[in-house]
């Protein structure tokens, strides 16, 4: 049997840069599931394309390494096909808020209970460092300047229901938060600023600490929508809370899952709707 | 010009109109009256892109069985608006025939045919006092319809305003002389005979299989199976879930069937050019996934409401790189929904997607046939480990026939990397070329592994005829019954009908055309894809084969054959004998 600290470890190496935020990432996210007390077997982890795109590798458990900017869909299906399953998602700013950012969207809306975290570096670290939406820069014409794209104050106009923000530079509290959204029920979004060691485009503006903010409330989404929008600061820490009923409640889904249902069908049952095309 | 009370079990009527006059739904009706007489029925609608206005017509053909779609003529017309159809419809009807029309609307009065009986009946005047005139105009019309071929009222239940079609056969009776033809009429309906769609037997096909998932964008015409397969959704713990494009469409049916999930998406030509990246993606994960692709005229928007069956390349040769699918082709509604079944147990079976070609011939239209014997369908979930597995278990295990033992999240032990990049065993990413030709050979095994299990095709005909056709889809029905009128004028044929397109049955099909002396490819494409398959499948010795193709968006009708195969004849002085 494995030890604890190695449950969820798979038999491949990272192969990040030394320094590179992911790591944070992926070691928070470990220590998460191992306080929550989750088993392998029963999470589903879906992640993109891209250096990001990689973490998938790295947990152990049910992984699904998918097409570019497409983990959302994915994980809503697994979700729906079982919703006892720990489902969560992975990718980069360019993998989420670029061609992802039609499902990215529709997900927020919809509400399942899955967790998402993006791994925000400003660039596209895999191809050689082109800009990505959260960058200050638009692509390959030299001074081109565009204002960054806010993945967050986008996931909080669609409906979000949880939002925050982390540094890896600062990995127990990456863990808490990770923890937070993976316990949240509904759509919850983690993005982890996470430095490229090699093509850099590091955030300038200063990061400040909502859980410092007094008298911030996390359950008004005008205040969530005005410190998002900021262009001086960036916000830390869960920066807009709320409830209401999933995607899997909307949707009327059993509670128990769809796979646990039996595939052949009662005659009877079948009947009456034959029976409409008589 | 009326003929005498002849009794004819096969006759074809078109129902037109302007769209938004109840003419499809008026169809449905006369379809299941005449399904009620114990005859066998077909449906053709010939629509506009548009929801309301445009000229529409309705065919319904109706046989003894067995019913091969449209006929090379029609015989009578109900013409609620004869100004939409622009004297169209002329060309239209056989002589002999007749047409119902409005005597209010008609203004091409002038330029009518004589060898067709015109019935001009004061629709308006007899359908004003109904809560609904505008509806029930053609209700009058079908009861005068009912009374000059013979059908009895109580088998036009279907119809609402019943006391319309009472009109409209009193005036009938008052106004119009004899009848035009009569039935051999059954005295009970078959109630073991049932009228569908082709989309309907694919979403009830894909419910009766165990099919628990479905994600789907709207498209014509394909967005009917999503609607039904929606609506019984809730009785069998099974969701319908409308995506915000065909791309996490594909996507969200891939997750649920990695999660062990049965699961299906449902597009047409546009929807699948999204899905594309997702195929290959499928190939690589071994995820088993069923398409219902829904053809219709391209290219790129093309005419959403027609038929063409250019869409088989798209689907064999989809995705990027080398990757295993298959493709299945059904020939009649009957035949969707049992292929449907098929074909789940077959992406299960060899984890990999599997398309259902049809087309909107096919599909959007309505078919009599036998109730599907439930009792009858087998559900085979492949190599599927729901319990456990060892501490060595590796889902891309190689073995002989290319399918690994498969497992879905929540199985102890079963934890693994699903990575559309290059993989080995144990699904450890990596680009080692020995893994890598040995993964690939392994993946694309599955396309010989699954030759005994797939559907088989269907000869038709006289086997040692000198010509022989090949076709695949609604083609089917035109080609049978070209085949009927063919052997009456002395001219033998065999037909080659495909139910699996690929992997291709070239030795099947070499077998076929081995000791004929033409080979005749009918198909609903410009460029002949099936004909390319075909020609590569032969190489230069099997033979040249032809191509018939009609791409006007129409489907083929029975004379489109036989008048190709009746010049055959007579240019190259064949000798039909046997």
């Amino acid at each position: 049997m494995r030890g604890e600290s190695s449950r969820f470890e798979t038999t491949t190496a990272s192969w990040w840069c030394p320094g590179c935020g992911n790591n944070s990432v992926l070691t928070a996210l470990h220590a998460a599931l191992l306080e929550i007390g989750t088993q392998p077997k029963d999470i589903a982890f879906i992640s993109g394309i891209g250096c990001s795109g990689k973490i998938s590798g790295y947990l152990r458990s049910y992984a699904f390494h998918g097409l570019h900017g497409r983990t959302l869909p994915v994980a809503t299906g697994i979700k729906f096909a079982n919703r006892d399953l720990t489902v969560i998602a992975a990718g980069g700013d360019g993998d989420g808020y670029a061609i992802g950012s039609a499902h990215f969207i529709h997900t927020v809306r919809r509400n399942p209970d899955i967790t998402y975290i993006v791994m925000d570096n400003g660039t596209y670290g895999l191809t050689h460092g082109q800009p990505s939406p959260t960058s200050a820069r638009e692509g390959a014409l030299p001074d081109s300047v565009l204002p960054p794209l806010d993945g967050l104050a986008i996931a909080l106009a669609a409906g979000a229901t949880f939002i925050a923000r982390a540094s890896s530079a600062h990995p127990a509290r990456l863990s808490d938060l990770i923890r937070k959204a993976l316990t949240h029920r509904g759509f919850a979004i983690v993005e982890v600023l996470s430095p490229c060691v090699v093509y850099g485009a590091e955030r300038s503006n200063e990061q400040v600490y909502v859980e410092e903010r007094i008298g911030y409330d996390r359950e008004n989404r005008g205040a969530a929508f005005n410190l998002l929008t900021d262009a001086q600061t960036t916000p830390i820490g869960v920066i807009f809370q709320s409830s209401r009923p999933t995607f899997e409640e909307v949707c009327n889904l059993p509670e128990r899952p769809l796979t646990t249902f039996p595939l052949s069908t009662q005659p009877e049952m079948f009947s009456s709707i034959l029976d409409e095309h008589r | 010009m009326l003929s005498s009370c002849a009794i004819i079990n096969d006759i074809e009527i078109a129902l037109c109109g302007t769209g938004g006059e109840w003419c499809k739904t008026g169809a449905l009706a006369l379809a299941r009256a005449f399904k009620h007489l114990g005859l066998s029925v077909a449906t053709y609608q010939d629509v506009p892109a548009r929801i309301l206005g445009g000229s529409v017509c309705h065919f319904v053909r109706a046989r003894e069985t067995p019913n091969f779609g449209l006929a090379d003529s029609t015989d009578a017309a109900i013409v609620l608006d004869e100004s939409a159809h622009e004297g169209l419809l002329d060309e239209m009807i056989r002589p002999g025939g007749f047409i119902i029309v409005d005597s209010d609307h008609s203004p091409y009065a002038a330029r009518r045919r004589d060898d067709i009986t015109w019935y001009d009946v004061p629709l308006d005047e007899l359908a004003r006092e109904e809560p609904d005139p505008r509806r029930a105009r053609l209700a009058v019309a079908l009861g005068v319809l009912a009374n000059l071929i013979g059908i009895e009222r109580d088998v036009l239940g279907d119809i609402v305003d019943q006391t319309a079609i009472d009109n409209g056969r009193r005036y009938a009776e008052r106004m119009l002389s004899a009848r035009f033809c009569g039935y051999a009429m059954q005295k009970r309906p078959d109630l073991d005979c049932l009228i569908m769609t082709g989309n309907d037997a694919i979403a009830l096909g894909a419910l009766a299989a165990g099919c628990r998932f479905m994600a789907a964008y709207p498209i014509a015409p394909a967005t009917e199976i999503f609607e039904l397969f929606g609506r019984h959704a809730p009785t069998f713990a099974a969701v319908a879930l409308q995506a915000e494009d065909e791309i996490a469409a594909i996507n969200m049916a891939l997750g649920a069937a990695f999660a062990g999930a049965r699961a299906m998406t449902a597009t047409s030509g546009p929807g699948q050019a999204l899905m594309t990246e997702a195929v290959t993606l499928a190939g690589s994960l071994e995820i088993p996934i069923v398409v219902a692709h829904c053809s219709r005229a391209g290219p790129s928007t093309g005419m959403p409401t027609k038929t063409e069956q250019a869409d088989l390349a798209h689907l064999v040769f989809a995705g990027h790189g080398d990757a295993p699918r298959f493709v299945l082709a059904p020939g009649t509604v009957e035949d969707t929904f049992w292929l449907v079944v098929d074909a789940f147990n077959l992406a299960e079976k060899y984890q990999c997607p599997v398309f259902v070609l049809t087309e909107q011939a096919l599909c959007r239209n309505a078919a009599t046939l036998p109730r599907p014997d439930l009792a009858a369908l087998k559900i085979d979930r492949g190599k599927l480990e729901t319990r456990a597995v060892g501490e060595n278990y590796k889902r891309f295990a190689f073995t002989a026939d290319g399918v690994s033992p498969r497992v879905v999240p929540g199985v102890p032990r079963g934890m693994h990397l699903a990575s559309g990049a290059e993989h080995d065993e144990a699904g450890t990413v990596t680009d080692d070329p020995a893994n890598r030709e040995r993964m690939m050979r392994k993946r694309m095994q599955k396309l010989r592994s699954a030759r005994s299990d797939l559907p088989t095709h269907v000869e038709h005909g006289v086997a040692n005829a000198r010509i022989a056709l090949f076709a695949y889809g609604s083609t089917r029905g035109p080609i049978l019954e070209a085949q009927q009128n063919l052997m009456e004028a002395g001219i033998p044929t065999r037909f080659f009908q495909f139910r699996t397109l690929w992997p291709f049955p070239e030795d099947e099909v070499c077998a076929f055309a081995a000791d004929a002396d033409h080979l005749v490819v009918v198909e609903g494409s410009y460029t002949g894809q099936l004909h390319q398959l075909m020609r590569s499948a032969i190489g230069s010795s099997g033979g040249d084969p032809e191509l018939i193709s009609r791409f006007d968006g129409r489907p083929f009708q029975p004379k489109d054959i036989s008048a190709y195969v009746k010049q055959l004849a007579v240019v190259r002085d064949v000798n039909f004998a046997r």
